[in-house]
């Protein structure tokens, strides 16, 4: 029997929305194999950091794709063991589609502007504050 | 010619300016992007214009309040609203807009112009003064600090009493500060005391306060710790070092919720929520009869233990970003980052004094930088002493086959297994060292 997956996509007018830490609606969209069986919406409500994170455990999410998000919550909800892809933009139904096929790296999910490796994943070979990145 | 020629003079005096300046046409796409506004979104201008500015400032206010669609519905500008922004490196920053239309000669309007500042400093200074720190201060990856995470919120909510362990330097206060500032109580008064500091009979009207004659001096009221906490938090450090008659008060006030004052005959309530913390074993404590048993269990409801330094390590390169960052606001510096020596070296200390060493260890640097990048030289004077003898083993060795073990399993420590820099280091060829390495039989 596959496992169910839940999929969680902050949205606005049916787009991946900017940035997690201020989004005010959630899509959860349960996966099975690569077949959608269910899809809810939520409010989030305006609320500090650890609460989002803690809502996103109680809901049971195993994977957030969003926009762009600031370190200190990625690398809390990566630590709930919530895989997060970040620095995704597009409308939500392309998006989705793009990950149950795995074009989800494709660069016109990218979003402007984010330093290459990031969609990897923060810290790598990252350090210092401005320019002058030197890889390790 | 005449409009290339001012197109290229409006550029240079965007640019000079320290406000970041966008454009937008009707449709919200970037018609123009200045230096400043670069530096501080973290975005290059050449990846920005045509892009949605939603997509490029995210900001707080893009989805629900957008400052610049509502000065062009209402043709009104908006001055300095504070917002907060997510930039390219995953910061948080604030910053305060303003917003006007642009219109064409005709006066038909054909999009809006919004001016931004960095508040970061005043942010940061903010924060400083009121210690108002929240867990988005507390930088972690590492996964014992993410569990610590993932219960705080309800610890926060609980209102129960916590114990904070862990070793001098780990941010015990931070942590209090952090759950005291997601509570329910955050809008009362934060106290923190630390028991260590004061001697017992201080400590005692420190926390309880007194009543105008109640000892020699004692000329009016003084309300204690506990009365300035009312609604709020009081943080107890060192809990390990109060003696056991305050002990058996404190536990009065954790058992009935009440104190008495030093001369009262009344009792006063207590409303307020008690966070202790200690470097100590209090397990051993109680063993030896130096801590009350009652106390400990009181106390100990719900028990954060917070991990050194050196079992973090993975932290440490988020960590220096963290101060660089915070001392170039402090110190109006420009670091930009470590050499790879320094990250190296740095990645080897051991951190006695943990989190606050490396922040000690990092403002030290920032006196003697005077550069964009912190080299070894600038790294305290016993980093300079580790770095003369820096091959510890080197007295062991006898043949010189045990020598080029050292050096080269070293330099390659140095340089985080990178063999190419490590050879570059050893000032021979890589494929030299690619065969010592084989020869030598040393392991990555």
């Amino acid at each position: 029997m596959s496992k169910t997956t839940k999929i969680a996509i902050p949205e606005w007018q049916g787009c991946v929305s900017t940035v997690f830490d201020f989004a005010n609606r959630l899509l959860l969209i349960d996966i099975d194999g690569n077949e959608e069986i269910n899809r809810a919406e939520i409010a989030l409500p305006d609320e500090p950091m650890l609460q989002r994170v803690t809502s996103l455990k109680n809901l049971g999410v195993d994977v957030l794709i969003c926009g762009a998000i600031s370190r200190p919550l990625s690398f809390m909800i990566t630590g709930l063991g919530i895989e997060v892809l970040p620095y995704i933009s597009g409308r939500i139904d392309e998006v989705l589609n793009a990950y149950l096929t795995g074009r989800l790296t494709e660069q016109r999910f990218s979003m402007p502007g984010c330093w290459p490796g990031a969609r990897k994943g923060f810290g790598r070979g990252h350090r210092g504050r401005r320019r002058c990145r030197r890889r390790w | 010619m005449l409009n290339r020629v001012r197109s290229k003079e409006r550029d240079v005096i965007l640019d000079s300016i320290t406000e970041g300046v966008f454009t937008v046409d009707s449709n919200w796409r970037i018609t123009s992007f200045n230096r400043a506004a670069e530096e501080i979104t973290g975005i290059p201008r050449a990846k920005v214009l045509g892009q949605k500015c939603s997509d490029i400032l995210r900001a707080d206010v893009c989805e629900t309040k957008c400052a610049l669609r509502e000065t062009m519905g209402t043709g009104k500008p908006i001055i300095s609203k504070a917002v907060h922004i997510v930039d390219a490196r995953g910061e948080r920053h604030a910053i305060a807009i303003s917003t006007a239309v642009l219109k064409d000669k005709s006066g038909k309007v054909i999009g809006g112009v919004e001016t931004f500042r960095d508040m970061s400093l005043v942010e940061q200074l903010r924060k400083e003064i009121s210690h108002s720190y929240s867990f988005e201060d507390i930088l972690s990856r590492n996964h014992q600090m993410q569990n610590l995470f993932a219960v705080l919120s309800n610890i926060a909510e609980s209102n129960t009493t916590v114990l904070i362990v862990g070793e001098s330097g780990t941010g015990k206060e931070l942590f209090a500060r952090a759950i005291h500032n997601i509570s329910s109580r955050k809008d009362k008064p934060f106290i923190a005391v630390n028991c260590g500091a004061l001697p017992d009979t201080l400590l005692e009207s420190e926390l309880f306060g007194y009543k105008a004659g109640a000892f020699t001096d004692a000329k009016k009221d003084k309300p204690g710790r506990f009365a300035l906490a009312e609604g709020g938090t009081i943080f107890l450090d060192e809990i390990g070092d109060i003696s056991t008659a305050l002990q058996v008060r404190l536990l009065r006030v954790l058992q009935e919720k009440v104190y008495e004052p030093l001369g009262s005959v009344s009792s006063v309530k207590a409303d307020v929520r008690i966070i202790t913390a200690t470097n100590k074993d209090l397990d051993k404590l109680v063993e030896a009869d130096k801590f009350r048993e009652d106390l400990y269990y009181r106390i100990n409801v719900v028990k954060l233990a917070i991990p050194p330094l050196r079992d973090r390590k993975e932290d440490i390169p988020l960590l220096i970003d963290h101060f660089i960052g915070r001392f170039n606001h402090l110190h109006n510096k420009n670091i930009n980052g470590v050499t790879d020596q320094v990250l190296a070296t740095l990645l080897e200390h051991d951190y006695r004094g943990n989190v606050r060493e490396l922040e000690n260890i990092i403002e030290h640097c920032f006196v003697l930088c005077q550069g964009e990048i912190i080299e070894r030289k600038h790294l305290p004077a016993s980093f300079q002493t580790t770095a003369d003898t820096g091959y510890p083993d080197i007295k062991k060795a006898v043949t010189l086959e045990e020598m080029e073990r050292i050096f080269i399993t070293h330099a390659l420590r140095q340089n985080n297994g990178n063999r190419t820099a490590a050879a570059k280091q050893l000032g021979i060829h890589k494929s030299t060292l690619f065969r010592k390495l084989k020869s030598l039989n040393i392991e990555l």
